[in-house]
């Protein structure tokens, strides 16, 4: 369970990109958030683990302030919350199997990560966190190497190495194309059902979102707008999110392969 | 015409130009006279320079021809300065490497280490190697030893202050990934920083090795070891034809060193 307590966040600019925020999220739901760039979506995303420090309310996860939380506590939430991006954050020097151990930090300890003497137990993990995504025979491959889809999986599969409760997804599809993004959406999907996790995703284009989102929260000028179903969301709700009608360009365009 | 152009904003006018550039010039120029003339500089005269310049003829002639049955009597020296260069190389390098990580912004744990880090730094650098060769013969003794603890100072220097600068300015989307896994910050450091920043230190090293070959033959001169040694004695007896044998070898050693970094760098990236 994800609970934000009047959670502000103000950026050293002035910038208020939360505002008072109070929201529940419980444990294994997929959600999705909705808002144009700026609302606050990336922020709100961020203080769940910390990324972003809150200047004002509280976010706790299982209870646990993750704004009071000392570094070793935050790095401890941290390691339960998996978090996948934009533009994959691969280290695209290295191998995709280097890339996935790095959800193993947390347990590795520092001198055995250091010289890269990873327990088998970990490289183990690490390797099916990549079957899972389906890419496991690119592990020794550099990650530079691979399509912006596989890239993403890779990130996807580190997220998943961590084995944890929670996964954050901060506009997972935005650099990928129509139909990868759906690929994408439904690995995310798959793994929210099967292990369980609360999944968190900003998404732009409101037909994914729909889709993917069994429930939805709309954000604008980093305040909530919109608390509903997938289903419940219709035009005129996304029109109310935006603030304005909805262009060609709010949409993914390309429909949910069957199956 | 003003009424057309109304409509679509108003155009600035030109700003003032500003005088910085002119007055920089000036500044210039006059510091420049001021260390050349002869009242308050070093007199530097360039028609008595070039009267002046053939008189150095015959000294100059009595470098040519190179005296190559001196070349079996360089052998050892030269080598000694090879083997000078990488041991300098070797520690310098390894040990700039975690020095260079507490000096830059993205990578020190704390304010503190990283400000002491980069102030001693500077210090390190103020001083050219040569100096360094100096204090550590007269505190040392003649021999290699002081002239590999100079050469390792310059090369952590020279090292650690590139390094520190190609870390400012790496990626920081897998740092951010290796925070959000839960990872500390040496490990950040490991696996989110050090493989972006490998093929630029394997190149900053391999560059100072080059500088070591060079820097170890003037450093020599001041009793510091290697081929310097050997070019401050035949100085000394006025034996330039020897010298110029020597000075041959350097460029050549040097032109193949360069040749092998710029090859291994090319195959790195």
């Amino acid at each position: 369970m994800i609970e934000f307590e009047q959670a502000s966040v103000t950026y050293p600019g002035g910038v208020q990109a939360l505002k008072n925020l109070t929201l529940q999220i419980p444990a294994g739901q997929m959600m999705v958030i909705v808002g144009l760039s700026g609302a606050g979506k990336s922020t709100l995303i961020r203080a769940v683990n910390g990324l972003v420090p809150l200047t004002d309310g509280d976010v706790t996860v299982d209870g646990v302030s993750v704004r009071h939380a000392r570094p070793k506590q935050l790095r401890e939430i941290r390691s339960r919350i998996g978090m996948i991006f934009q533009t994959f954050n691969l280290v695209r020097r290295t191998t995709v199997l280097n890339n996935v151990l790095m959800g193993r930090l947390h347990d590795a300890g520092t001198l055995r990560s250091m010289l890269a003497m990873y327990k088998h137990e970990d490289v183990e993990i690490a390797m099916q966190a990549l079957e899972r995504v389906g890419i496991v025979e690119k592990a020794y491959v550099r990650a530079s190497n691979l399509s912006g889809g596989q890239q993403q999986r890779v990130g996807i599969a580190r997220a998943l190495a961590q084995q944890p409760k929670i996964i954050l997804a901060d506009e997972p599809v935005a650099s990928l194309d129509p139909p990868t993004s759906h690929v994408v959406m439904r690995d995310l999907q798959r793994i929210n059902r099967e292990l369980k996790m609360t999944t968190i995703i900003n998404l732009h284009f409101l037909d994914l979102a729909k889709v993917y989102g069994e429930r939805i929260i709309g954000m604008r000028n980093g305040e909530l707008v919109y608390d509903g179903t997938g289903a419940q969301a219709d035009e005129h709700v996304f029109r109310d999110i935006y603030g304005r009608s909805l262009t060609a360009d709010d949409m993914l365009g390309a429909p949910a392969p069957a199956g | 015409m003003t009424a057309a152009t109304a409509s679509r904003g108003v155009r600035p006018s030109r700003p003032r130009r500003s005088l910085m550039g002119p007055i920089a010039l000036l500044v210039f120029l006059a510091i420049t006279w001021w260390a050349a003339s002869d009242e308050f500089g070093i007199d530097f005269d360039v028609p008595r320079l070039l009267t002046n310049l053939t008189r150095g003829a015959s000294i100059l002639a009595e470098f040519l021809p190179p005296a190559w049955d001196f070349l079996p009597r360089t052998f050892g020296p030269m080598i000694q300065t090879i083997q000078m260069a990488v041991i300098a190389a070797a520690i310098g390098c390894g040990t700039a490497l975690p020095v260079a990580f507490l000096a830059s912004r993205v990578s020190t744990p704390n304010r503190f280490v990283f400000l002491v880090d980069r102030g001693v730094l500077s210090v390190v650098r103020a001083l050219p190697d040569i100096l360094y060769a100096l204090v550590f013969v007269a505190a040392l003794g003649v021999g290699p030893l002081p002239g590999i603890l100079a050469l390792i100072l310059f090369n952590i220097a020279v090292v650690a202050k590139l390094l520190s600068e190609t870390v400012d300015g790496v990626d920081p989307g897998p740092i951010e990934a290796a925070r959000a896994a839960g990872s500390g910050k040496a490990q950040t450091v490991r696996w989110a920083i050090f493989p972006q920043v490998l093929p630029n230190y394997v190149a900053y090293s391999l560059y100072a090795f080059e500088l070591n070959i060079r820097a170890s033959a003037v450093i020599g001169i001041v009793g510091a070891g290697g081929i310097g040694n050997l070019i401050n004695a035949e100085r000394r007896f006025f034996n330039y034809d020897n010298l110029t044998v020597i000075l041959i070898e350097i460029f050549v050693l040097v032109f193949v060193v360069e040749m092998i970094s710029i090859f291994l760098r090319r195959r790195l990236v």
